[in-house]
């Protein structure tokens, strides 16, 4: 239980849950790229990296 | 307890003469149900609510809405600090429960559980400036924009600020209501990834996600850090100051007033001006600072 819990509070869980679907219907809705899964992908670039860094680094803004 | 009657001159008042005549007068203003502070929590709790199936049926543009949610947001704690205080109603009063149900409903916008908060909130009145014991001590900054850049490191995953309200529990042996924290946070979570995954993603950013960012920083700002600012001193008239606002009471959501809210957390936020206003004699015959108010 302690471990989900650890997982749901992570900033990998924050950027999978909400930042990529938020990336990919920003860039679906300003029609940067095909919606779908053009979309989706290109949420997943831009969330995914960030999620990363925030996860082992510590820090959303690179900066700490 | 002793009348003070003669107030024209405050040198000539011993200590003790002098406590009588402030608790005279601060008592004039305790002991009232801030009826305006319930409705305004469940109210606008109601209405933060409601944002969502407004938006999600197409009933309220989201461009409306957002706004109307970051409002929300900075709104929704002051009702909570009321019942936190217990003045809308204490133990074994018969209106305990509306100040409990204020309490835990007025913060469903910030994501802010009720029992935690007013521990905390506790501790911090009981220890302000404290440089261990103050659960808000890593709020001071020099100035507004170093409160905003403190702001951003306090929103990234180690900083202490997420290990301040954890610490303070754990400290004074209330770790238990943690869970209300995990319960509440959780439920925040899933709700957020389920909306997003439904392709509510943008509606929710607008709606919850940004507007309790915003909230949060707005109510500390000046609630936390406007009226202790330096921070660096301790004691009953020296740790919390009366400032003037540039943008007046509204904006800054009483909290001008905020030294008459340490020395006397039982008067309702709405009579802390009057309360103010009587009491700066004796405040400035203290040694209180008052900011020019």
């Amino acid at each position: 239980m302690k471990h989900l819990i650890s997982a749901l509070f992570s900033p990998m869980a924050f950027a999978l849950g909400l930042l990529w679907p938020l990336s990919w219907q920003v860039i679906a809705s300003l029609e940067l790229a095909e919606a779908g899964l053009p979309a989706i992908v290109a949420g997943a670039a831009v969330a995914i990296p960030l999620g990363l860094m925030a996860q082992f680094r510590r820090s959303w803004i690179w900066l700490k | 307890m002793a009348q003070v009657k003669n107030t024209a001159n405050l040198d000539q008042l011993s200590n003790a003469e002098l406590d009588v005549l402030e608790r005279q007068i601060a008592g004039k203003y305790m002991g009232k149900v801030p009826w305006g502070a319930v409705v305004w929590g469940l109210g606008n709790c109601a209405v933060f609510i409601a944002l969502f199936p407004l938006v999600l049926l197409d009933l309220l543009p989201l461009w409306a809405a957002f706004p109307i949610a970051t409002l929300n947001a900075i709104l929704a704690y002051l009702p909570s600090h009321e019942a936190q205080h217990n003045i809308i109603a204490g133990k074994g009063k018969p209106l305990r429960w509306l100040n409990e149900l204020v309490g835990h409903v007025s913060t469903i916008p910030l994501v802010m559980p009720y029992r935690v908060m007013r521990a905390t909130h506790m501790e911090h009145h009981q220890h302000t400036n404290h440089p261990e014991k103050d659960c808000d001590i890593d709020l001071h900054a020099k100035s507004g924009i170093d409160f905003l850049r403190q702001t951003l490191i306090s929103h990234q995953p180690d900083s202490g600020r997420r290990k301040a309200y954890p610490d303070c529990l754990e400290r004074t042996g209330q770790s238990h209501l943690m869970l209300d924290a995990v319960m509440m946070n959780s439920a925040y979570l899933i709700f957020m990834f389920t909306m997003a995954w439904s392709g509510y993603a943008i509606e929710m950013a607008l709606l919850w996600w940004l507007p309790k960012l915003l909230g949060e920083t707005y109510i500390t700002y000046y609630l936390a850090w406007a009226p202790h600012h330096p921070g660096d001193e301790q004691g009953r008239y020296r740790d919390t100051r009366a400032f003037k606002s540039r943008f007046g009471n509204l904006i800054s959501m009483g909290m001008q007033y905020h030294i008459i809210h340490h020395l006397y957390p039982r008067i309702p936020l709405s009579l802390t001006p009057a309360a103010y206003r009587e009491l700066r004699p004796v405040l400035a015959h203290r040694g209180c600072e008052l900011g020019g108010l």
